[in-house]
């Protein structure tokens, strides 16, 4: 019997936290009912899911959670549609849908030895989460060389996960960088957007990896930065959105030339993207 | 093996015992594909029926499970369609565009289990084209009047009957099951006669296309090509290779099932993202996806044409966009490497 | 046909030449037999391509919604009166188009070709005025011209286009007012009988929303069939009622607005009956407020305006 790709994974609500101050982001912290639903979910930093509230509907998320914290998967949704509204009204101990996982995922072999830049902003710093915490985790730590992380948002109220952040601020293993858009009462960091913000940082490219995710126009501006500080394409990975339903490549709107996005992506080397059309 | 055409009702209703028969019925203007409760129903032999074969084994509105959450749990249960089937009468080209179908619905990563579920217990049974339509250019896509690619069992007309011609064991079985007797000599000749006969007049020269689509995404003739396209999703819908589609819950609280329509990549909202951005902002977009996906995309990722040569879009477009002419006028165009 | 052909090919080359337009929207020869297709001539040397024949049957007017610059259509009556209508809803700018009328008495419903010859294929058709030949593999049929015209044309009243700049032809005499015989028909069945017909003619219905995008009228940023917050209506064609559902929403919101071209019912791949409907309103809107769509620019839309006298027979008995 094949697996059937389109049935969800029922899973247990236990928390809803709203993450940002405007209260448009939620973290969803769902809990798998059973090991062997467990077993049946093996993911990887930068994958994405289909969540599903029963009598809405589903929609694609990325996972924010990373494999190395188990038990439990964590999505930051912001609230948008239909079913993004309906899961931020949702009462902890519910049941939600999860439809996964699904894509590929950051290239994190080819991160061994080497210096990883992660640079993200606003909401889109969900599977940069995922990919920091698993590189971060004690076991595998000692594979990767300097991990850097510049996160911006437009102010200190929209940035995701403060409380490891602040405790990311603190640890050997990372180093962060947070910048916002504009001076803010209480906020002693940087100011100033993410491209003048890694200009300023100037990771070295040698030996290294950026991973890049945040809202288009700070991508368009980032990328000659990167460019300038020695970044190639192959070296520079993004992870791209597109409007998704089947998450497996069959319902045909999420492609960006030949590839799905859904299922070829959603990351995506710049030399890759530099064969495909702009298509997104 | 052979089969006289007065014989068909019979030789059906004897399948119908078995399995369930699917084949062309009369409907108003036009012919569609339909479970048959009888053999006299089936209309054999007439040209392509309105809707492809494709709606049988991904059909344009599909429940794909039903749901409940109560205090008790989740309860999921997903219908599988896996009746032993028949279909009759169908036509090479849309048999061959379900081997299209078969690279999306079973791709490197995922299965399909509604369609192929399908597709494994539908044995096929088709009929050769002995006088194709004007609009047919089924040679012009690595297909032809008589292509077996997609069939368990192929009827050529040699008059009053059809010559069998046994493609698969799967139609091997159902030939034997159904007791047909020996094909002579003679009859061999008559289909073979019959096949020669049959030209396809219309031609579409592909060559160079592909390579042109290679290279000419942002070519300004797509501001010209689709100029007339009014958008709607007739040639998708009526197309035997489009297999897009969207999901949607139908549902009361949280007791219902998802299902999934067609959907068609003409439409503004298929691409739109929820923050409003839409990266197939105009038609002009959306025509060139639709282009792309079955000339180029589709060969780049399976190495087929994504199209059968039907003729279903030409006939039925409500502003004659004739996808002839519009493979011919991209051909014929200067694509700029620059651009 | 051949003569007016010509004139609409000198027309536009003429408006092209001049610089009095940037644009001309008209027909080019299409693709198969009695088919026109919508043509967009830039140069003097593509108005070469215009032409008229028995399939120019598509509403031009749709093509000219929020244009830039000077345009001219080639527009028979039907395009005029929703050039008329789309004017007062200012979708088109009537000072930036120029109407090259031309009287139409009919175009050749494909369709009803089809029935005639069973099934059999046209390959070529010769178009002898008042007949036509259909000829085709090892066969030539004779058919009236009468006998093959689009409903919508044996109804129409309307030929001659009442708004132009430039006229081809002869305009034609004036028909006698239509009776609706068939809607009168369908109003006298009863609501079992009009609800047996309305399910079998919207169980063909696929959705694929040709009706919709082929009438001129039609041009809401987003239609509420596709609206999924919130969703007003199911997206499935399997059901049937929300098939009926769309159609009657779409007939309602063009009422008084609907000039009766039948571009939707032609457009339809499944054969669906539309007019049945469309024409129903056109009905009403007729014998409620004395009113058609399209047919002066002068007048205001009928759901445009209100008058205390205006008839409310659901609310007030008179």
């Amino acid at each position: 019997m094949m697996k059937n790709p389109y049935l969800p994974l029922p899973m247990k609500l236990v928390k809803n936290f709203t993450e940002t101050e405007d209260k448009l982001i939620h973290t969803f912290t769902l809990q798998f009912l059973s090991e062997e639903d467990e077993k049946s979910f093996p993911y990887m930093p930068g994958q994405f899911a289909e969540l599903c509230v029963f009598g809405k509907g589903e929609a694609p998320f990325g996972i924010a959670s990373s494999p190395t914290e188990p038990g439990f998967l964590k999505f930051s949704v912001a609230k948008v549609g239909t079913v993004s509204t309906a899961l931020h009204m949702m009462e902890e101990g519910s049941i939600v849908g999860v439809r996964g996982p699904l894509g590929n995922y950051y290239p994190v072999d080819q991160f061994k030895g080497k210096n990883v830049v992660i640079i993200g902003g606003g909401f889109a710093f969900t599977t940069l989460r995922s990919l920091a915490t698993y590189m971060m985790h004690p076991d595998r730590r000692g594979d990767f060389g300097k991990i850097t992380v510049i996160y911006g948002a437009r102010n200190p109220g929209l940035l995701l996960y403060k409380d490891e952040l602040a405790a990311w601020e603190a640890s050997p293993d990372i180093d962060l960088i947070t910048t916002v858009d504009r001076e803010a009462e209480g906020w002693n960091g940087r100011v100033g957007f993410i491209p003048a913000v890694t200009g300023e940082v100037a990771p070295s490219a040698e030996n290294a990896h950026a991973i890049i995710c945040g809202p288009p126009v700070m991508i368009k501006f980032t990328m000659p930065v990167l460019e300038k500080l020695g970044f190639t394409p192959e070296t520079t990975i993004m992870s791209l959105e597109n409007r998704m339903k089947c998450g497996i490549g069959m319902c045909g709107r999420c492609n960006v030339g030949g590839k799905y996005v859904c299922k070829d992506g959603p990351i995506f080397t710049r030399a890759q993207l530099n064969e495909l059309p702009n298509e997104y | 093996m052979i089969v006289s055409k007065k014989d068909i009702p019979n030789l059906l209703d004897k399948m119908i015992a078995e399995y369930e028969v699917i084949a062309p019925v009369k409907k108003d203007n036009f012919t569609v594909f339909k479970p048959v409760a009888s053999g006299t129903d089936a209309v054999v032999g007439e040209g392509n029926t309105k809707l492809p074969a494709k709606e049988l084994f991904f059909p344009q509105s599909e429940k794909l499970f039903s749901y409940s959450v109560t205090e008790e749990g989740t309860k999921l249960e997903a219908p599988m369609d896996d009746k032993k089937k028949v279909l009759f009468g169908v036509r090479p080209c849309d048999a061959r565009s379900l081997k299209l179908l078969d690279n999306v619905f079973d791709n490197d990563k995922f299965q399909d289990p509604y369609y192929l579920t399908r597709r494994e217990n539908t044995v096929m049974v088709g009929i050769g084209c002995n006088s194709p339509a004007s609009t047919c250019f089924c040679t012009s896509v690595n297909s032809g009047p008589f292509d077996t690619s997609g069939l368990d069992l192929l009827l050529v007309d040699t008059g009053d009957a059809y010559v069998v011609e046994l493609i698969t064991e799967k139609g091997k079985a159902l030939a034997d099951q159904a007791g047909l007797t020996a094909a002579s000599d003679a009859d061999k000749t008559a289909a073979a006669a019959a096949k020669e006969a049959a030209v396809v007049t219309c031609q579409v020269n592909t060559d160079g296309l592909k390579a042109k689509l290679d290279v000419n995404f942002y070519d300004p003739i797509w501001e010209r090509i689709h100029e007339k396209c009014l958008g709607c999703g007739a040639c998708t819908y009526l197309c035997p290779t489009c297999h897009c589609f969207d999901i949607v819950d139908d549902a009361v609280d949280c007791t219902g099932c998802r299902v999934r329509n067609w959907d068609s990549c003409a439409f503004p909202l298929f691409t739109l993202h929820g923050s409003g951005h839409n990266p197939r902002t105009s038609n002009k977009e959306r025509y060139r996806n639709r282009i792309m996906h079955k000339f180029k995309y589709f060969v780049d990722n399976f190495n087929e044409i994504g199209c059968v040569g039907c003729g279903r879009c030409i006939k039925n477009c409500p502003v004659n966009m004739d996808i002839r002419v519009v493979l011919e006028n991209i051909r014929g165009s200067e694509a700029r490497l620059d651009s | 046909m051949q003569a007016i052909a010509a004139q609409v090919k000198e027309a536009a080359k003429k408006l092209l030449e001049d610089k009095k337009v940037d644009l001309v929207v008209g027909f080019a020869e299409g693709s198969l037999p009695l088919r026109g297709t919508p043509f967009f001539a830039r140069t003097p040397e593509e108005a070469n391509q215009l032409t008229w024949n028995r399939g120019c049957e598509n509403n031009l007017a749709n093509f000219l919604r929020k244009r830039e610059g000077k345009v001219a259509v080639v527009a028979k009556g039907c395009d005029v009166r929703s050039i008329v209508a789309l004017t007062k809803e200012n979708q088109i700018d009537r000072d930036n188009l120029y109407i090259i009328g031309v009287p139409c008495d009919g175009m050749v419903d494909r369709k009803k070709v089809g029935k005639l010859l069973g099934g059999k294929e046209v390959l070529e058709v010769v178009d002898q005025g008042d007949t036509i030949v259909l000829k085709g593999n090892g066969f030539a049929e004779t058919a009236k011209l009468a006998d093959l015209l689009h409903n919508s044309c044996i109804d129409c009243r309307y030929g001659n286009p009442v708004v132009y700049d430039e006229l081809i032809g002869t305009l034609m005499p004036e028909k006698a007012e239509e009776d609706f015989a068939e809607i009168k028909a369908f109003e006298a069945k009863t609501t079992a009988e009009r609800r047996a017909f309305m399910t079998e003619e919207f169980s063909k219905c696929i959705r694929c929303y040709a009706c919709r995008n082929a009438c001129p009228m039609c041009y809401c940023t987003e239609c509420f069939v596709d609206c999924s917050q919130p969703e007003w209506i199911g997206k499935s064609a399997a059901n049937v009622q929300d098939n009926i559902l769309f159609q009657a929403v779409r007939v309602f919101h063009s009422a008084g607005r609907c000039a009766d071209c039948g571009a939707c019912e032609r457009a339809c791949p499944m054969g669906i009956n539309l007019r049945l409907l469309t024409r129903k309103l056109v009905k009403d809107v007729k014998v409620l407020f004395n009113a058609e769509a399209g047919v002066s620019m002068d007048d205001k839309a009928a759901m445009a305006t209100f008058a205390a006298d205006d008839p409310e027979p659901f609310l007030v008995k008179e």
